[in-house]
């Protein structure tokens, strides 16, 4: 064999593992292609099963520096078992990793492939993931790489989830190519990010924003909901006086936009907010119906067993003080409270982020109703506290 | 414990609006009837775990299995932990969802036509649905032999456990397997005595062949591209083959068989419902109504073969001894529960007209039939061939472009055309372009029975057929038993043989030889 064969032959055979092989920037596409020609054609060195190309998505991930990448690969990789993806990750070396700055003012581009195997090890799909490595001074070569990389006729998606990562590449680079923006509320640790946050949602509009946190608290805002199904049906929401809405300390944003949701979809006019005296948050009301009486909702810090979402339990009081609680008893545990029945343990699915991910490139992630409720919680925010001393 | 006042009946829960995405039903609870059978343990238990694990079920549901034999709820829930340990789509079956799940899984013992035990069956589920706050809303899963669909439907109106839809109160659906009669007559009757108790709109009768993804997507596939639709038609359609092969045998249903062979177990129901989705006019609305409403047009534009044709158009037949997988198997007449002298057909081949504008002279051909050489369902559109044969000297290599959606197994699509072959030469290859589900999605498409249930809860009809479409089709059906008696009772059988293992007689082969045409290799 000669020593180009011999190079070939172990590209290929690194591929087909899934493992990564550094190519020239500008020699992706082409290598890609020889690879998946290769493999198509030794279908049998693998079980006899067909190699098909997929991708239903380019997906651009943006990442600073080798954690964040690292992380980031991992994602893909499970990415890829729930839907087939281009995944196309941008990442900006963090001056303090250790070997950084080691591909030299350059970027450096590595292309791997991802397979899903079938129930006994054939393996039927193989999508691509696309690297791409460089100095904070490479983040301009980015729109363009993009662009050039871009799987035409198939959408794309941004997963913008890593809040140092500078928010030009997002709005001037990437949205403009983009079909679908995919953030995290979750990974907003101060309630201002909020904010950034809403300012990218604003400004991708009209473009379908999806957000892992909201997906996430997506099966407790079920489970809640359900408590208001025949037999019980909608009236204790029209008379709610009281929303308590318990969650971790860091978990306050998740509250935050539970309490938006109730507020938005029972149409809740905002008047004031105040901090409590065991440091939770209290917001006053209005009904939508201009009826009498106001509701008060608390987010309070507790302690628990908790998964990402940080929230514990929902609790709602009406008027004739019947309560309808979901309360949180274990990681993946929850008990469902109402006057009409004994309490009923119910299991709480936790999804990774992958799953979430992937239920975001899906019809989930066009949900309109997570901007209103994004836009309604910075409102909810943006109240000025009527108590000294500023939460922000 | 509170009890409910009036009002709260009637307000509808305005968090569900915004929920609409996840298509979760509301609270409600199955009743299976012939709980202890092949089907609730093989597929109606494992659709509603895999349903459970994806979330797509409300977390208050029970199920309620009703049989004859004595069984606790301990036993029942063990024999359909089994079940869906050996069957469920998301295995394995987690232990603490299992446990959740099983909880509301009950089982009551009763006779089917039994008065008091529908007594006790309405006590039992009540008991269940106060203890566990469900409002009342219930589906009758009869999964019970034909025989006793009309009894216990009686029975349901005896002890009224399923009141006809009313505004503000739950809602009572009852689905009922396949076959609904054995011919025209028999359905009317059938469908006449479920009307006596159900209005058309709680019936679900089951074909779970329009749970398949690929049967909906031939929907999506046709209208919601705009490329295909132009070309569907008589314009450019050359014909049609409609293939549903099994390789097994008749298994240990002999008896059920003998009753109905394939014209009755597959081409009434589902081939006949896969052709009315393939030949069908663009619905008004992708609704209940609108989208069977255009299938029943189909289904009644279809032309009866006449008695001069009859020979031509339809060929019977029943396998031999021959080989499947590799193994020998006995003929159709050494099958146990089988007469030896048999004229049932375990293969049928059909060439048949719909008389509408848009079909008009296109031949569909259908064939089904058992110990085939693979599983598979397909349709086949084979287009005309270009006009000018502009490549007429290297003709041998060109082949009409065929459409083939892949029904079972690997579901997907493919079109087959002609493409040059690299060289100096205008040689002509066919070549094929291929989509597959398990390929392009990454992931397999969820059983039908999972979202034949999940509709139903729902209260979504579109994918369930309706008495009309039913009647439809026995009436084009049953002609043809009709003719087949009359031959038999004339000492005119025709029927043919096959060797298990081939794709059938001679005689479907020389069906379309005789219109310059060949069966496609599935
Ligand atoms: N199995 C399949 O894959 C499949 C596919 C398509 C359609 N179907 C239809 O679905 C229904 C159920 O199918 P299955 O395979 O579960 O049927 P099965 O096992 O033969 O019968 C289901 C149950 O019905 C009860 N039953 C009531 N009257 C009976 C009678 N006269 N003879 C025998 N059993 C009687 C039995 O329970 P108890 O003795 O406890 O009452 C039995 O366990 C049938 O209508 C069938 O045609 C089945």
């Amino acid at each position: 064999m000669s020593p180009d064969a011999e190079r070939e032959h172990a590209n290929f055979e690194r591929f087909a593992r899934g493992e990564p092989i550094a190519v020239e920037v500008g020699e992706i596409e082409r290598e890609l292609g020889a690879l998946w020609k290769r493999a198509s054609s030794a279908g049998d060195t693998h079980a006899g099963a067909a190699v098909s190309r997929a991708a239903l998505w380019n997906l651009v991930i943006p990442a600073r520096g080798a954690g964040a990448l690292a992380k980031t690969k991992a994602l893909v990789d499970e990415i890829a078992q729930g839907v087939p993806v281009r995944a196309i990750t941008l990442c900006l070396d963090d001056p303090s990793d250790v070997g950084a700055g080691a591909g030299g003012d350059g970027l450096v581009a590595t292309i791997e492939s991802n397979v899903v195997s079938q129930p006994g090890g054939a393996r039927v799909v193989y999508s691509e993931e696309i690297t791409l490595r460089g100095p904070v001074a490479a983040e301009t070569h980015f729109g363009a790489l993009v662009r050039a990389l871009q799987i035409p006729g198939v959408p794309t998606a941004a997963l913008w989830t890593d809040a140092t990562m500078p928010s030009a590449l997002l709005t001037h680079e990437l949205l403009p190519v983009t079909d679908r923006l995919i953030v995290d509320t979750g990974s907003c640790v101060r309630p201002p990010h909020l904010f950034d946050l809403q300012r990218l949602a604003a400004h991708a509009h009209p473009l379908p924003v999806a957000d892992l946190g909201w997906l996430r608290l997506g099966s407790l805002r079920l489970l809640f909901a359900g408590l208001f199904d025949p037999p019980v049906g909608g009236a204790p929401l029209h008379r709610a006086t009281r929303l308590t809405v318990r969650h971790r300390p860091g978990g306050d944003l998740s509250a935050l936009l539970l309490v938006a949701w109730l507020g938005q979809m029972l149409g809740w006019r905002p008047l004031r907010s105040a901090q409590t005296s065991d440091g939770g948050l209290r917001f006053d009301f209005a009904r939508g119906d201009g009826a009498a009486g106001g509701i008060e909702a608390f987010l309070l810090p507790s302690d628990g067993a908790c998964d990402a979402t940080g929230v514990l339990a929902i609790e709602l009081a009406d008027r004739g003080r019947d309560e309808y609680i979901v309360c949180r008893t274990a990681i993946d545990q929850a008990s469902v409270q109402l006057p009409i029945a004994p309490a009923k343990a119910v299991k709480l699915d936790a999804s990774s982020d992958a799953e979430l991910c992937v239920a975001a490139l899906g019809p989930r992630g066009r949900d309109p109703l997570f901007a209103k409720c994004l836009a309604y919680a910075g409102g909810l925010w943006a109240l000025e506290p009527q108590t000294t001393g500023s939460r922000r | 414990m509170k009890t409910l006042s009036e009002e709260s009946l009637l307000l509808p829960n305005p968090l569900r609006e915004g929920l609409v995405e996840e298509r979760i039903p509301e609270p409600a609870a199955m009743v299976i009837f012939g709980a202890s059978g092949d089907l609730t343990r093989r597929k109606l238990l494992p659709a509603l775990y895999s349903l459970t694990r994806d979330r797509l079920l409300p977390a208050r549901f029970a199920v309620l299995g009703f049989g004859r034999q004595v069984l606790s709820d301990e036993a029942f829930r063990e024999e359909m932990r089994h079940g869906c340990e050996e069957f469920a789509r998301r295995r394995p079956v987690d232990p603490a969802l299992w446990a959740a799940f099983a909880r509301n899984v009950f089982y009551q013992q009763g006779a089917y036509d039994d008065p008091a035990a529908f007594r006790r069956l309405k006590v039992r589920l009540e008991e269940i649905e106060h203890t566990l706050g469900l409002p009342g809303n219930r589906v009758f899963y009869l999964s019970t032999p034909p025989s006793t669909f009309a009894p216990v439907i009686r029975s349901l109106g005896h002890a009224n456990l399923a009141p006809k839809p009313a505004p503000g109160q739950p809602f009572s659906r009852v689905i009922i397997e396949k076959p609904f009669g054995i011919d025209l007559q028999t359905a009317r009757a059938l469908n006449t005595e479920v009307h006596d108790i159900l209005d058309e709109q709680q019936i679900y009768r089951i074909d779970h062949y329009l749970g398949k993804e690929t049967v909906q997507n031939l929907l999506v596939f046709r209208f919601a591209n705009g490329i295909f639709e132009p070309l569907w038609n008589n314009h450019f359609v050359d014909h049609v083959q409609i293939t549903g092969a099994e390789t097994v045998g008749v298994e240990a249903r002999g008896g059920y068989f003998e009753q109905a062979g394939s014209m009755r177990d597959m081409v009434q129901n589902h081939l006949l419902q896969v052709l009315s989705l393939a030949a069908m006019e663009p619905p008004v609305a992708f609704e209940a109504d609108a989208v069977r409403d255009e299938k029943l047009k189909v289904l009644k534009a279809l032309r009866f073969i006449p008695v001069s044709d009859f020979e031509q158009q339809v060929v019977r037949a029943q396998y031999a001894a021959g080989s499947i997988g590799g193994k020998t198997v006995p003929g159709y007449l050494s099958e146990p529960d089988v007469s030896p002298r048999s004229t049932t057909e375990t293969f049928v081949a059909l060439k048949l007209f719909i008389d509408s504008w848009r079909w008009a002279g296109v031949p569909f051909y259908l064939r089904s039939g058992k110990r085939m050489p693979k599983r598979v369902t397909e349709i086949a559109i084979q287009f005309k061939e270009a006009p000018h044969l502009l490549f007429g000297k290297r003709g041998e290599t060109i082949r009409p472009n065929v459409l083939s959606i892949r029904i079972q197994p690997d579901e997907g699509i493919a079109l087959n055309f002609g493409s040059k072959l690299p060289g100096p030469a205008m040689e002509i290859a066919p070549v094929s372009m291929e989509f597959r589900y398990g390929s392009s999605f990454g992931v397999e498409p969820p059983e039908a029975y999972e979202r034949l249930l999940l509709d139903c809860l729902l209260g979504d009809g579109t994918l369930f057929t309706r008495a009309d479409e039913v009647e439809a089709s026995w009436s084009w059906v049953s002609r043809i038993h009709q003719r087949w008696a009359e031959q038999v009772a004339a000492g005119r059988t025709t029927l043919d043989s096959y060797p298990a293992g081939s794709w059938g007689p001679d005689a479907a082969d020389r069906m379309l030889a005789a219109d310059g045409r060949a069966w496609r290799l599935p």
